[in-house]
């Protein structure tokens, strides 16, 4: 765990797209007792990064990645996005992309990817002109008037992503957006992922439990304990970009999956 | 749901053969023609019924107490059916209670609603309320739970207000459920009116039905019955095909 001195303030200039964790901690309040879910995280992550958060079920990341996203408050310590606080949902700083089946099954890939223009009242044609760009950038083309139900698991997610993209906020959020998927749209849609981050340059906060897919995509690695949910390590994954499938039998790779499963191990 | 065209004339073939088997048993004298008039002259009654001013008359009658019943009950008991379902302690006392309410067939009751009401137009819409409320009330409930909450937790990071997480969350969500209740609910409805009619009236085309089966009537009372038959055909088949419209995209 980083101490807490150790993050220097970004100048404020530089800080969009920045997302900083200071002593955040969560206790649930139960009517027999109180429980710890998150105790002292202090994490930073750099404009520009990709971050992936792993750690056992119950350690809290996915409640760390719905305080970063407005949507759930911490009990304690800080959490700053372009270095303001965060007290309620702000699309216009933070995309979200959730598990499966969060887009509206009566509405179109395009109307689901302009609903939150829609919300904000943007104009028809700027909207329907916003979400092709997205749709394009997602590699869904033409896609725009298919229902979801007409859509595999792979493009309702790129549909998700768009949704997260479209207006463009400097950070973006993912639950677990692969998990549903099967290992082989998995692994395209973790290119897929890259790619489009590589063109946007987002800051990118991703949640998995799939070891694999924390060490290809990440840049940094954040490994949590469970009961109360720490950060047990931080660590840099080295590998060049592009990343290939080759890497992935590499000694780099098999080291750091080795080393964030043996944290989880002795923590589970 | 239509199916291909290979089904729909399959359909229209039994419908038919049924017909044809009802002219068959009475022309042929199997079934005694006094008991079943022909399908012929029954639907040829049915003519006859309609240019009469007095059936066209009870057939408002019962068209005005089964509408007013229908938009009293369905309302009320959709505001009730949200608001427990919106709240957990009224959700978990409720519910049970519902159920019990519901399994009670409403025909004991009718009895009851006369001595209240007296019969009349107040007594028909009553019952017909009474008959139809509790479907609504838990078909409502259950509309209220088909909406996601991966839905609404998507609303919210986008920054939705409570208007439009109503309107574009909620409404949207619900819809199917919600027209499957209407249709539902005019079932339970029209019958509840029809039996009232049917068991003390002095008008309506319950009580216009009961009189010709009372009176040996039989082409009348199967011209009466098939015009009531198509009638609420027809409004199941229309909300039918308002619910495929709206709710294409369920799977």
């Amino acid at each position: 765990m980083q101490p807490l001195a150790n993050i220097t303030p970004l100048k404020p200039a530089s800080r969009a797209g920045a997302v900083e964790i200071r002593g955040v901690g969560q206790v649930f309040k139960t009517s027999t007792q109180d429980v710890t879910a998150l105790e002292d995280v202090s994490m930073e992550v750099k404009p520009g990064r990709f971050v992936v958060l792993v750690g056992p079920s119950g350690c809290g990341k996915s409640t760390l990645l719905m305080m970063m996203a407005g949507l759930r408050q911490q009990t304690s310590g800080t959490v700053l996005i372009n270095g303001a606080p965060i007290p309620k949902p702000d699309p216009n700083r933070v995309g979200v992309v959730f598990q499966e089946a969060s887009l509206f099954p009566w509405l179109t890939a395009e109307e689901n990817i302009e609903f939150p223009l829609t919300l904000r009242g943007t104009p028809k044609v700027e909207r329907r002109a916003k979400a092709q760009d997205a749709l394009k950038l997602v590699g869904l083309d033409g896609f725009g008037k298919r229902h979801p139900h007409e859509l595999s698991g792979g493009m309702k997610q790129r549909v998700s992503i768009a949704r997260g993209l479209v207006q463009d906020p400097p950070v973006l959020l993912m639950d677990e957006p692969f998990a549903a998927l099967d290992e082989q749209t998995r692994m395209t849609m973790g290119d897929e992922l890259l790619r489009i981050w590589a063109a946007t340059g987002k800051t990118v906060v991703f949640v998995t439990h799939s070891l694999t897919e924390a060490v290809y995509l990440a840049d940094e690695v954040v490994v949590m304990s469970a009961r109360p949910g720490r950060i047990v390590d931080h660590l840099t994954v080295s590998l060049p970009r592009p990343r290939t499938y080759e890497m992935l039998s590499g000694d780099v790779f098999g080291s750091l999956r080795d080393r964030i499963w043996r944290h989880i191990r002795k923590s589970a | 749901m239509s199916g291909t065209l290979g089904f729909k004339l399959a359909r229209v073939a039994v419908v038919v053969a049924v017909f044809l088997l009802w002219e068959t048993l009475s022309r042929t004298g199997i079934v005694n023609p006094r008991l079943l008039p022909s399908a012929s002259d029954s639907l040829a009654m049915l003519g006859e019924l309609l240019q009469r001013a007095s059936v066209r008359n009870d057939l408002l009658v019962t068209a005005s107490e089964v509408l007013t019943a229908f938009i009293l009950a369905v309302p009320l008991g959709a505001l009730i059916g949200f608001l427990i379902a919106e709240n957990r302690y009224f959700a978990d006392v409720a519910k049970p209670l519902l159920f019990f309410a519901f399994s009670i067939p409403k025909s004991i009751f009718l009895p009851m609603f006369i001595l209240v009401f007296g019969v009349g137009f107040a007594e028909k819409v009553g019952y017909g309320f009474f008959s139809t409320i509790f479907i609504v009330i838990m078909s409502t409930t259950a509309a209220v739970e088909s909406v996601k909450i991966e839905h609404l937790t998507v609303a919210r990071s986008y920054g939705a207000t409570t208007a439009q997480t109503a309107f574009r969350v909620y409404l949207p969500s619900m819809l199917p459920v919600l027209l499957e209740a209407l249709r539902i609910s005019m079932i339970f409805n029209l019958t509840g009116v029809m039996l009232a009619e049917m068991y003390a009236s002095r008008n309506g085309f319950g009580h216009q039905i009961a009189t010709w089966g009372e009176n040996f009537q039989m082409k009348q009372l199967l011209a009466g019955v098939v015009m009531i038959s198509v009638i609420a055909i027809a409004f199941n088949e229309l909300i039918r095909w308002i619910e495929t419209r709206c709710s294409h995209w369920r799977t």
